[in-house]
C-alpha cells in the first residue's frame, strides 16, 4: 500500500539527484539476471552515480556493491552533496524489511572527510574567482567575456550539483550571445542540464530555440563557405559534420523528452532515427549509454508501432541495428515478437525488468510499457481467429485463464478486439458484424441527427436575427435601447 | 379587488350589468373627465369616446394605434379599464368578432388594473375561443398582458388549472402556425407545468419553433429559454427523454453573450435525461457558451456523471451527501431515476463483451449481492427488449445481438425528410441572398474594395470594375 503511494509519487519528482524515494524492490537473481559492473562501465560521471544511487536504492541485494561503486565515481567528481545522497539511500533500503541482512554503511564505505572538505575549499576557492571574474566583465562591459563568465558559473554549478543556479546563469548568458553558435552551446549546455535533471518538460523548448539557431548557424556559415573560394569542398563539409552531430543530439533529447512525457510513439520514431553513436559524442557515457538507445527505442516501438512499422523502421534499420548489438537480449525479444512467439517476448520482458526498473529515464513507464506490448500482443494473437479457447490463449501466453479473461475483457471494453467472451465455457468468439444492417441503422441514425441539429441551428440563427440573445443583465436595458436607436438610424439611412 | 364567487349560472349579460352596482369606482369616474378638456383633437377621454372608436368601422391598424395613443399609459388603463358612464359593461356592447382588438384592450387592462370591474372567466374563455388573430396581431403587446392575465385570473377564481383551456385557445389560435414562438408559449407551458398537466402541452410542443417574428409577439430572450426549459420539463415528467433531451438542449445552448441561471439548470437536467435516456452523456454542442460547462464541472452533478453507471457504491454516496442539494435544486427526482437505471446501462454494457455469462458474475458487475435482484432486473430488460438474451434454469445468461428491425417504409420516410429539409435550407439560403442584411454587407465589400481601388490606380480599378460586373450579374 505505502509504496503504491510513493510509486505514484515519483513522475511528480522531477529527477532530484537526492533520489530518497524508495522505489518498490528489484530482485536480482537468476531468473532476472542483472551485471551491475558491466551496467556501470558505459557511464562516466555524473550519469554514473546518479544510476548506483537509484540502484542503492531499489535492489537491496547488490545495494553494497553499488555503493561501493558509487562512491569510487563519486570522488572524482566535485560535488560533496553526492555522499549524503548516497549514503541516505543505503540506509533507506537497509532500513526497509527486504534489507534487513545488509551490512551497516560504515562496512561497506568509508567516507573521507578530509576529501569532502578539500572539495568544498577547492569549489569556494573556485566560485570566488569566477564571480570575480564575471564581476570585473560586467564592469568593462565586454559582452563577450561576460558570456563566457556565466557560461563558466553555469558549468561550475552543475558540477557542484546546484542545478538552479546553473540554469540561471546559462540562461542568463544568452543575453550576452552574439552568434548563434553561442546560443547553440547555451542551448546543448541546458539541454544537458535538464536530461541530467529529468526535467522532461523542458526539453522541447530549448530544442526548438537550439533548431532555430542551427539553421540560422548553417545560413551563415554556407554563404561564407562559398566566398572563400579557396577550399571549396572541405569548408562546407566540416560544418555539415558537425551539424549532422549537433541534430543527432537534439534528436536524442527529443527522444528523452517524448519517453519521459510518456508520448511512446513519437519516441520510439524519434529513437529510430538517431544516427549513429559517433554523432553523439560525449552524450554516450556522459548521459546515457548505446545500450540504452536501443532497449529505449525497441521497448517504445514494440509498444506503439504497427508489425509492418516495426519492420520498416526496426528490423531495417541498419544504424538502429548497431546500437541492439550492445544489448543482444533485445534481439532476441524483436526476434520473438515478429514471429508471435509472445509467450517468449513477455518472459523475457520480465527476466530482463530489473534492468529496465533500475533505468533512471526508463524506470517510471515500464509496467506501462509492458502492458501496452501485452496488449497488442493479446490482439495479435487474437486476429487470425474466430473462436478460441482462453485455455488456449493461456498456455500461449504463459498465463492463468481467469488473467487471459480479465485482460481480454478489458480489451474488448477499450474496442481493441471485436469479440465477445462466452464466459461459462471460456471461450472468445470474433463478432460479425453484419456491415450492412450498421450501414443502415448508422444512416438512419445520422438522418434524424442532423435533422435535429440542423432544426436547433435554424432556431438559434433566427434567435440571433431577432437579437434575442441573452445579456448581461446589468447592462440590458440601457443598451437594447441603444441597439433599437443605432437599427432605428441605419433604418432612416437605407430608406 | 374583490372577487365575485357566485355559481354563475345566470347568463352572461346578467351577471355584467349586476357587477356595476357594486363597484361604482369613484376614481376612474373623476380621472376621465377631469382629463378630457387637456387632450383636444381627439375629443374626450373617455370610455365612451373609445367605444365608439372601436365599433366604427376603422381600419385595424389606424383603430390600434388610436388606441394605443388617445391617453398617456397609466390614464389609458384606467380608461379601458373602467365601465360606461352609465354603469353599463362595454364588453356587453362590443361582439367578439368584429371587435377583437377593441375587447383585446379592454380585457387586458382589466386585468392588469386593480380595482377594475370583475371579469367573468366565461367571457374571457369564450373571447380565446372566438377571437379573431387577424386583428389580435395588430396589438401583441396587449396580447401578452392577455396571456398573462389569464392565469392571474385563474388564480383568483380559485384553481390555475382553469387557465390551461383559454391559453391553449389563445396559443393554437393567435400565431400564423405554431412553429412561430410567443409570448403565450411560456405562459402556457409554466402554467402546465405547475398545475402538473404535462400531457395538455404535448399538441404545441409537437411543433418545434422555427420561426421567430418580433412583430407578431414582443418576445424576450427569456421567453424562448422559459418555454423550451419547460417544455423539456414536461417531456421528461412524461419520460419522454429524447424530446425532453433536445429541449433542454436548446435551453441550454441558445445563444447570448452571457448566460443565464436558467440555462446551468437547463444543463444539468440535459446531463442527467441523457444519463436516464443513454446512460451516458454526449457532449453539448460546441456553441454551448463557454461558461457553462466550466460551471458544470464544479458542481456535484459533475461528480455524479464521472461515476456512472459503474461505481453505483460511490454513486449512492454522492447521492446522499449532497441529497438536500439535489432536493433544493429539484433534481432528486431525476437523480433518483438515473441511480435506479445504473445497473441497467451496466449490464447494456456486458452484452457488448460477453456471450454468455453467469447471474452471480452479473450481480458482481453491477454491484448488488442478490441473485434474484439481477435476475428480475434482466427479465425486466429482456421484456422491454433493451437487451436480447436468454436466460437458462441454471443462472447462465446468454445474449445474443438485438435483431435487426429495418423496414423499407422506415428508410423511405428518412429520405423524404432529408429532401424535405434540404429544399428547407435550399430555399433559406436564397432567402438569406435576398435579404436587406445580406445585400447591404455585399455592398459594403464592394465599396471597401472601391475604395482600395482608388489607392492603387490600375490593379485596383480593374477588380473594382470586375466586381461591379458580379454583383450587375447578381442583380439582374
Amino acid at each position: 500500500m505505502e509504496v503504491d503511494l510513493i510509486e505514484s509519487d515519483i513522475p511528480n519528482q522531477p529527477g532530484l539527484v537526492q533520489h530518497q524515494r524508495k522505489r518498490p524492490t528489484r530482485p536480482i537473481d537468476d531468473a532476472h539476471p542483472f551485471d551491475l559492473d558491466a551496467y556501470i562501465s558505459s557511464y562516466t560521471g555524473r550519469t554514473a552515480v546518479d544510476r548506483l544511487i537509484n540502484i542503492t536504492a531499489s535492489c537491496p541485494s547488490i545495494a553494497p556493491q553499488a555503493l561501493k561503486l558509487a562512491f569510487t565515481h563519486l570522488y572524482l567528481l566535485r560535488d560533496s552533496s553526492l555522499v549524503s545522497a548516497a549514503i541516505s539511500a543505503y540506509e533507506m533500503v537497509a532500513s526497509s524489511p527486504e534489507g534487513q541482512s545488509l551490512p551497516p554503511v560504515a562496512d561497506v564505505v568509508i567516507v573521507e572527510t578530509g576529501w569532502i572538505e578539500k572539495v568544498a575549499n577547492k569549489n569556494m576557492a573556485e566560485r570566488t574567482k569566477l564571480e570575480v571574474e564575471l564581476k570585473t566583465y560586467s564592469n568593462n562591459m565586454i559582452k563577450e567575456s561576460i558570456r563566457m563568465g556565466h557560461r563558466d558559473l553555469g558549468d561550475y554549478h552543475r558540477a557542484t550539483g546546484d542545478y538552479a543556479s546553473a540554469l540561471k546563469h546559462y540562461t542568463k548568458s544568452r543575453e550576452f550571445c552574439s552568434t548563434s553558435q553561442h546560443i547553440l552551446d547555451m542551448c546543448l549546455s541546458v539541454l544537458e542540464l535538464v536530461i541530467e535533471q529529468r526535467n522532461y518538460a523542458h526539453i522541447s523548448s530549448y530544442i526548438c530555440k537550439a533548431e532555430g539557431a542551427l539553421d540560422a548557424a548553417a545560413a551563415n556559415a554556407g554563404p561564407a563557405g562559398s566566398d572563400n573560394t579557396t577550399p571549396v569542398q572541405s569548408a562546407p563539409k566540416k560544418p555539415g559534420v558537425e551539424r549532422e552531430q549537433i541534430q543527432s543530439k537534439l534528436n536524442l533529447a527529443m527522444a528523452l523528452s517524448h519517453l519521459g512525457q510518456g508520448n511512446y510513439e513519437r519516441a520510439a520514431s524519434s529513437f529510430l532515427r538517431l544516427g549513429p553513436a559517433e554523432q553523439l559524442g560525449d552524450w554516450i557515457g556522459k548521459l546515457v549509454g548505446p545500450g540504452d538507445i536501443a532497449i529505449y527505442g525497441t521497448l517504445c516501438a514494440l509498444a506503439s508501432l504497427s508489425r509492418s512499422a516495426i519492420k520498416a523502421q526496426l528490423l531495417g534499420n541498419s544504424v538502429f541495428s548497431v546500437y541492439i548489438e550492445q544489448e543482444p537480449y533485445i534481439r532476441d525479444l524483436i526476434q520473438a515478437y515478429m514471429s508471435s512467439d509472445f509467450k517468449t517476448t513477455l518472459e523475457l520482458l520480465s527476466r530482463y525488468s530489473t534492468r529496465h526498473y533500475v533505468d533512471i529515464h526508463l524506470g517510471v513507464h515500464v509496467n506501462d510499457i509492458t502492458q501496452h506490448i501485452r496488449n497488442t500482443a493479446i490482439v495479435l494473437y487474437f486476429q487470425p481467429f474466430e473462436t478460441i479457447r482462453l485455455e488456449r490463449m493461456a498456455i500461449a501466453f504463459g498465463w492463468t485463464v481467469d488473467e487471459v479473461e480479465k485482460e481480454v475483457v478489458t480489451l474488448i471494453q477499450n474496442g481493441k478486439i471485436q469479440g465477445r467472451v462466452d464466459s461459462q465455457n471460456k471461450i472468445l468468439k470474433a463478432k460479425k458484424p453484419d456491415h450492412r444492417a450498421e450501414l443502415f441503422a448508422y444512416a438512419m441514425k445520422t438522418a434524424s441527427d442532423i435533422q435535429s441539429t440542423n432544426r436547433k441551428l435554424l432556431l438559434r440563427m433566427r434567435l440571433q436575427q431577432a437579437d434575442l440573445v441573452v445579456k448581461n443583465p446589468k447592462s440590458n436595458p440601457r443598451r437594447d435601447q441603444a441597439q433599437g436607436l443605432e437599427a432605428a438610424i441605419a433604418m432612416g439611412e437605407m430608406s | 379587488m374583490f372577487t365575485m364567487s357566485q355559481p354563475s349560472l345566470s347568463s352572461q349579460q346578467q351577471q355584467q350589468q349586476q357587477q356595476p352596482v357594486p363597484q361604482p369606482d369613484p376614481n376612474v369616474q373623476q380621472s376621465a373627465p377631469a382629463q378630457a378638456p387637456s387632450t383636444s383633437n381627439e375629443g374626450n377621454i373617455s370610455l365612451s369616446n373609445v367605444i365608439s372608436a372601436i365599433t366604427i368601422a376603422m381600419p385595424p391598424s389606424q383603430l390600434n394605434q388610436h388606441l394605443k395613443n388617445f391617453a398617456p399609459k397609466d390614464v389609458r388603463e384606467v380608461v379601458l379599464a373602467s365601465l360606461l358612464p352609465d354603469g353599463q359593461d362595454p364588453l356587453a356592447v362590443l361582439d367578439i368578432q368584429a371587435n377583437t382588438l377593441g375587447i383585446l384592450y379592454i380585457v387586458s387592462a382589466r386585468m392588469h388594473t386593480t380595482g377594475a370591474p370583475n371579469l367573468p372567466p366565461q367571457y374571457v374563455n369564450e373571447f380565446c375561443r372566438r377571437f379573431v388573430p387577424e386583428q389580435a396581431r395588430f396589438a401583441p403587446d396587449r396580447v401578452t398582458l392577455l396571456a398573462k392575465g389569464l392565469p392571474l385570473l385563474a388564480e383568483a377564481a380559485g384553481s390555475l388549472k382553469l387557465a390551461i383551456q383559454p391559453l391553449f385557445d389563445l396559443l393554437s389560435r393567435y400565431p400564423p402556425s405554431l412553429s412561430h414562438l410567443t409570448t403565450i408559449h411560456p405562459i402556457f407551458l409554466k402554467t402546465c407545468v405547475s398545475t402538473r398537466h404535462f400531457s395538455a402541452a404535448l399538441p404545441i410542443l409537437a411543433h418545434p419553433i422555427t420561426t421567430i417574428d418580433t412583430l407578431i409577439s414582443d418576445l424576450h430572450y427569456n421567453d424562448n429559454l422559459v418555454y423550451h426549459y419547460a417544455g423539456g420539463m414536461v417531456y421528461s415528467a412524461l419520460k419522454r427523454w429524447s424530446e425532453a433531451q433536445e429541449f433542454f438542449e436548446i435551453c441550454a445552448c441558445s445563444p447570448g453573450s452571457a448566460a443565464a441561471a436558467i440555462q446551468m439548470e437547463a444543463l444539468k437536467k440535459l446531463v442527467l435525461v441523457q444519463l436516464i435516456h443513454e446512460g451516458k452523456t454526449t457532449p453539448p454542442p460546441k456553441y454551448i457558451n463557454p461558461v457553462l460547462p466550466r460551471l458544470f464541472k464544479s458542481t456535484p452533478y459533475s461528480l455524479f456523471v464521472n461515476a456512472y453507471p459503474r461505481h453505483r457504491a460511490q454513486l449512492r454516496f454522492i447521492v446522499d451527501g449532497e441529497q438536500q442539494l439535489f432536493a433544493a435544486e429539484k433534481t432528486l427526482g431525476l437523480i433518483t431515476q438515473a441511480l435506479d437505471r445504473a445497473p441497467r446501462w451496466t449490464i447494456r454494457k456486458l452484452t457488448a463483451t460477453y456471450l454468455t455469462l453467469h447471474l452471480s458474475d452479473i450481480a458482481q458487475a453491477v454491484g448488488t449481492e442478490s441473485e434474484d435482484e439481477v435476475r428480475s432486473l434482466i427479465l425486466g430488460m429482456i421484456e422491454s427488449s433493451e437487451i436480447s438474451a436468454q436466460l437458462s434454469a441454471d443462472g447462465t445468461v446468454y445474449f445474443s445481438d438485438p435483431p435487426v428491425k429495418l423496414e423499407k417504409a422506415d428508410v423511405d420516410r428518412v429520405l423524404a425528410h432529408a429532401q424535405e429539409q434540404g429544399a428547407l435550407l435550399d430555399k433559406l439560403e436564397k432567402e438569406l441572398a435576398r435579404s436587406k442584411e445580406y445585400l447591404t454587407k455585399a455592398v459594403k465589400g464592394k465599396e471597401e474594395s472601391a475604395w482600395g481601388g482608388t489607392m492603387d490606380e490600375d490593379m485596383g480599378d480593374r477588380t473594382g470594375s470586375s466586381l461591379n460586373w458580379a454583383d450587375e450579374i447578381g442583380f439582374a
